[in-house]
């Protein structure tokens, strides 16, 4: 297995979509999915480098291994549910905590998933690879995803209209997004404008999705060039540094 | 999504331990290379020798034989023991006592002199396995104690324990596991990583300990396994990152350890075996009254209340080969990469590459041919093994036979498509694009022959257009076996290239000549006419002589390209003209192109040659003529032929083709041109006026033969031409009557026409008096104009002729005019006596001498001419 270079993690309430939106990138499918146990992660080569994914468990249950999971990440993306307000609140009560442990130049994203719920224009496929069988697939696994969203204290959506009620607008994240950098404490010049880092997404129809994951791709770049060269020129000898490499290398 | 990766074998069974004695239970065990210590519930430790046995059928069991058992005398069960073999000493820890016993007698190890041998009021300890300390002869040992959040770590060696360290926990500690400087802690509500070097800590997740038993497990270098909440088996380093996915559980999990690539764990019922590359459950073991799991060197040994097993490993390739088998490809290959690093490079290098080949052809089987394609480029497959699939490719003289054990089920592509024509189809189109793709790489190196044939083959069959690419390429196709398949599909003019690979030109010939005359079906090329025209320009010349007859016999105008478009080369036997002249006899059309060819393109100077075509194209106007009249614009087209070329080649002998013709009244103009060559123009314009009575012709024929002569003699020769048309003398034919008038008007034409190369008053006196002036009045006017102008011309010229002169004068005048010197030093050039008075005479060049000298001079000379060239001297 290869070492990452650099991590990245998704973070969010159960059933917003996290599983499906980094399955519909690595895999470019929107298929059924099951809630995630703990979590699971994937390796994306990105140029030269490789990049970790971190998938991480919505569910209460496993809430006290996100910041275990966000420890050293270079860029974290905040989930919720268009059609679900409190998903949005609940990054900003449960989740923002976690991301302490993260690095100090993190860099955040905030993505409204779902959105083909809610706005036409995202109900169109975006991917022109293997569209029609998205659509055969995607109508088969959407009954039952749908069907358990209903269930859902997170999403109460109802099946009955095709686009439902947008309960979050992108000007509620642009808030959120101010926010947590005040949270953070960056200020006005050091972030990244809200416009550039809120998305909204659907990994259904894969709108904006490619997008979402490229531009923080771009964006960790100097994260990782900057990471090598520490690894390259540390001038004294740790011996802890020589330790600590020794290990990643061994259990990869 | 099972696999079976291990066999639960019995170790020790029950009537060995405690036989019928209900109430004994297993507490701890502890295995080093083939000893096996058991820790009991009343106390005792029991020592067994465990033998590996492999039956013939391969099959691994183990034989325990009982060496010694020790009562410890403190009456609690025996919670924990732990070997330290570089020590020969047992770790025991009973009754919150942690002591040493000798590995052998198991008698307790007395206080050396320098410290005490017991730590009292521990709950757990743990050895570090990558101790920082480089002693061989001391273990490394944590200690958790009952009474105080600390964690202290002891030296022990062959007689004693020695405190090195103690740090303090926020909370109570339950369990910890240590590598390097590195503490991993389980508290009382969270687990957290300790450097007790540096006293820095780093928390993990929170876990409640009092809820469940926490499990602390290290696995590799600074790398842990701990129970999450939920079932989870997480993993976490020394710096608190979690590197891998965690694995699910179940909620009552016992014990874990790592036997790569997985992770085993128990809990109350069953053995559950997860890989550590996908996560995945792997397999389940049903185990009741499970109590220990634990790995020794790599030797997962589990035991229930009773009794204790070994869980074996099946072997790595045999898992493989059952998910092989499985069609579980993906799987298949992330096991054989996970393993990389638990297998010698080479070995491992040979196994990944069969691995991929073998899942190559199981996605081949299910027509996945892109992955199979990647599968079997990365796995290096020999190529023959694909092609040895589809019957008859391989050419007869191949040596290849597929390797053993083989790498799929297939016999053949008909067993594997189960007769579906339409699968056939596509797995012979993926072999072509497989082998098109391959074939210029190192891969087919040693078997190219092979690979070649066989894309030859399912070119032919499929009746693929790159049939001709390849055989027109560098190719190493097998002729013997290919003759026939190109044969069955009719592919001759395919069939006709291999030949000319393998230098059977003539071979390749005959078979297109038998083609184009229809013995053989073959639509491959519409031109294969021509195309065989081109052959034969660069063939040899043997192969020329053999076949331009055919080619001539069936188009003499393409044919004789053979001889006209050969390229010119340094290295081959140039053609000799001649040759072809003669081998071109009785091709009489071909003949002509050809001596065309050589007259007009290659401007061959040769009498022969011109002479030759010259006759060629009169012999052709002659039968033209004595044919059918129909041929009236042939006859033209023939004629002008031969009028242009007698007019521009000067090499034919002239006489010779004058007297071809001489009978053939038709031909007048060509005999005048002839006369023209022979310089014979009043001949020439006599059969022109008079005969032919073409007076532009005559014109055209007075300007054709001036042209590379001077003005005079075109002016001769007009002058010549106007004579024949006024000549009125008895012989000429066309004298008097309206012959005469035309001839007239011819002559006047011809005045007006041309006034320029006339001499006007020659013309004027031959001119009979009683012309009209009106009549000339063009000629006139031209010629009264040039002379005029002539006459001006000259006048300037001799204008500017005198200005120059007397330019001349002046400088010469300029020159002359220097002083001359005269003295009564001087002396004269003539008497050499000095001057006496200034009268002097000059001679040219100014030299002063004396008058009468000068005289005398004059007298004496023979011309007595008198030198007038005097000048004033001062």
């Amino acid at each position: 297995m290869k070492k990452p270079d650099v991590k990245v993690v998704l973070l969010g309430d159960m059933n917003v979509g996290k599983t499906s939106l980094l399955h519909r990138y690595m895999e470019r499918k929107f298929k059924d999915t099951v809630s995630t146990v703990g979590g699971a992660f994937y390796l994306k080569q990105w140029g030269p480098y490789n990049i970790s994914i971190w998938d991480t468990a919505g569910r209460e249950q496993f809430h006290g291994l996100g910041s275990m999971y966000c420890r050293g990440a270079a860029a974290i993306i905040l989930t919720y549910d268009v059609t679900s307000w409190q998903s949005l609140g609940e990054l900003e009560e449960r989740f923002l905590s976690l991301t302490d442990t993260a690095n100090h130049d993190c860099i955040y994203a905030l993505v409204g998933n779902k959105v083909d719920l809610t706005d036409a224009k995202a109900q169109l496929s975006q991917d022109s690879d293997g569209l029609s069988e998205d659509r055969s697939t995607a109508a088969a696994g959407d009954e039952e995803e749908r069907t358990e969203l209903q269930a859902a204290p997170a999403s109460p959506v109802s099946l009955s209209g095709s686009v439902l009620r947008k309960q979050v607008t992108l000007e509620d994240a642009v808030a959120l997004y101010g926010r947590i950098m005040r949270y953070k404490g960056l200020d006005e010049t050091s972030k990244l404008p809200a416009d550039k880092m809120c998305f909204e997404t659907s990994a259904k129809t894969g709108y904006n999705v490619d997008a979402l994951f490229e531009t923080l791709f771009d964006l960790v770049l100097p994260s990782i060039l900057r990471k090598r060269n520490e690894d390259k020129e540390s001038p004294t000898v740790d011996l802890e540094e020589v330790g600590n490499k020794r290990s990643r290398s061994s259990c990869c | 999504m099972s696999v079976k990766a291990f066999e639960l074998v019995p170790a020790v069974e029950r009537d060995l331990l405690m036989g019928d004695k209900a109430r004994i239970n297993i507490e701890c065990i502890e295995c080093c290379g083939k000893h096996l210590y058991v820790g009991t519930n009343d106390c005792f430790i029991h020592h067994f020798l465990l033998d590996e046995v492999t039956s013939s059928k391969g099959k691994l069991t183990y034989l325990a034989q009982k060496l010694l058992h020790k009562y410890l005398g403190l009456k609690k069960p025996v919670a924990e023991l732990r070997a330290a073999s570089a020590l020969e000493r047992l770790i025991v820890l009973c009754d919150g006592i942690v002591f040493l016993v000798d590995m052998v007698t198991l008698e307790s190890v007395p206080s050396a002199a320098g410290g005490g041998v017991k730590i009292r009021g521990v709950t757990a300890f743990c050895i570090n396995e990558n101790p920082v300390n480089g002693d061989p002869f001391c273990v490394e040992m944590g200690v958790l104690s009952s009474r105080r959040r600390t964690v202290q770590v002891y030296m022990v060696y062959e007689d004693r324990v020695q405190l090195v360290k103690e740090v303090n926990t926020p909370e109570q500690p339950c369990a910890v596991s240590l590598d390097g400087y590195f503490l991993c802690l389980a508290l009382t509500t969270q687990y957290m990583i300790l450097n007790y070097n540096t006293g820095a800590a780093q928390d993990l997740f929170p876990y409640n300990s009092e809820e469940r038993r926490p499990i602390v497990k290290r696995i590799s270098r600074e790398e842990f396994l701990l129970a999450a909440p939920g079932g989870l088996g997480m993993f976490a380093n020394a710096e608190g990152v979690s590197q891998r996915a965690p694995v699910s559980w179940s909620e009552s999990v016992i014990a874990a350890a790592v036997c790569f690539p997985y992770v085993v764990a128990l809990d109350e019922n069953f053995v559950t075996i997860h890989s550590m590359l996908d996560q995945q459950l792997k397999q389940t073991l049903s185990f009741r009254d499970g109590h220990v799991l634990q790995d020794f060197e790599g030797k997962v040994i589990l035991a229930s209340t009773k009794a204790v097993y070994v869980l074996v490993p099946l072997p790595l390739e045999r898992q493989i080969q059952d998910l092989l088998a499985g069609h579980r490809v993906e799987e298949a290959l992330i096991l054989t990469e996970g393993a990389q690093r638990n297998i010698p490079k080479d070995k491992f290098q040979i196994l990944h590459r069969r691995i991929l080949q073998q899942a190559g052809f199981i996605q081949f089987g299910q027509l996945r041919f892109l992955e199979a394609k990647e599968h079997f480029r990365k796995g290096q497959l020999d190529v023959r093994e694909l092609i040895s699939l589809y019957p008859l490719l391989l050419p007869a003289s191949s040596t290849f036979s597929r390797c053993h054990p083989p790498l799929h089920e297939f016999a053949d592509l008909n067993h594997l498509a189960q007769g579906d024509q339409e699968k056939v189809l596509r797995c012979k189109k993926f072999l072509i694009t497989y082998l098109g793709e391959v074939r210029s790489t190192e891969v087919v190196n040693g078997c190219r022959e092979d690979v070649d044939t066989a894309l030859l083959k399912l070119y032919a069959e499929q009746d693929h257009e790159s049939l001709l690419d390849l055989l027109a390429s560098d190719n190493s196709c097998v002729l013997a076996d290919s003759i026939p398949w190109l044969e069955k599909y009719h592919k001759y003019f395919a069939l006709g290239l291999l030949h000319h690979c393998n230098g059977q030109d003539s071979a390749a010939l005959q078979l297109w000549i038998r083609v184009v005359d229809g013995e053989l079906q073959d639509f491959t090329r519409s031109d294969l006419f021509e195309y065989i025209v081109d052959f034969l320009c660069s063939s040899n010349l043997d192969l020329v002589w053999k076949y331009a007859d055919w080619a001539l016999r069936k188009d003499p105008t393409m044919g004789v390209h053979i001889f006209t478009k050969r390229p010119v080369s340094e290295d081959r036997a140039e053609l000799n003209p001649d040759d072809v002249i003669a081998y071109l006899g009785k091709h009489n059309q071909a003949l002509l192109l050809y001596l065309e060819h050589l007259v007009l393109e290659k401007r061959i100077q040769k009498e022969k040659v011109h002479t030759h075509l010259a006759v060629l194209y009169l012999d052709r106007v002659l039968s033209l003529l004595s044919g059918t009249p129909a041929g009236e614009e042939q006859l033209t087209k023939a004629r002008e032929k031969l009028q242009a070329f007698l007019r521009e080649s000067s090499l034919y002998r002239v006489h010779f083709v004058l007297g071809k013709m001489e009978n053939y009244e038709e031909l007048l103009l060509e005999r005048a041109t002839l006369h023209g060559k022979l310089e014979e123009h009043d001949k020439a314009l006599h059969i022109l006026v008079h005969k032919l009575r073409d007076f532009r012709s005559a014109e055209s024929f007075c300007m054709w033969a001036s042209s590379c002569r001077d003005s005079a003699f075109q002016q001769r020769l007009f002058h010549l031409l106007l004579g024949v048309y006024l000549d009125r003398s008895e012989n000429s034919p066309a004298a008097g009557g309206q012959a005469g008038g035309e001839l007239e008007m011819a002559a006047v034409d011809l005045l007006n026409r041309h006034g320029e190369v006339f001499d006007a008053v020659r013309v004027l006196r031959m001119l009979p008096e009683d012309w009209s002036l009106q009549l000339l009045r063009p000629f006139l006017n031209r010629a009264v104009r040039a002379s005029t102008h002539a006459c001006r011309t000259s006048q300037i010229a001799l204008g500017l002729a005198r200005s120059e002169n007397l330019q001349v004068l002046h400088d010469r005048l300029k020159e002359v005019k220097k002083p001359i010197f005269v003295s009564e030093k001087k002396g004269c050039h003539l008497c050499h006596n000095t001057f006496s008075e200034p009268d002097v005479v000059c001679l040219p060049g100014g030299v002063p001498v004396h008058a009468h000298c000068v005289a005398q001079r004059v007298r004496d000379s023979p011309t007595k001419r008198r030198l007038t060239n005097s000048s004033d001297q001062t």
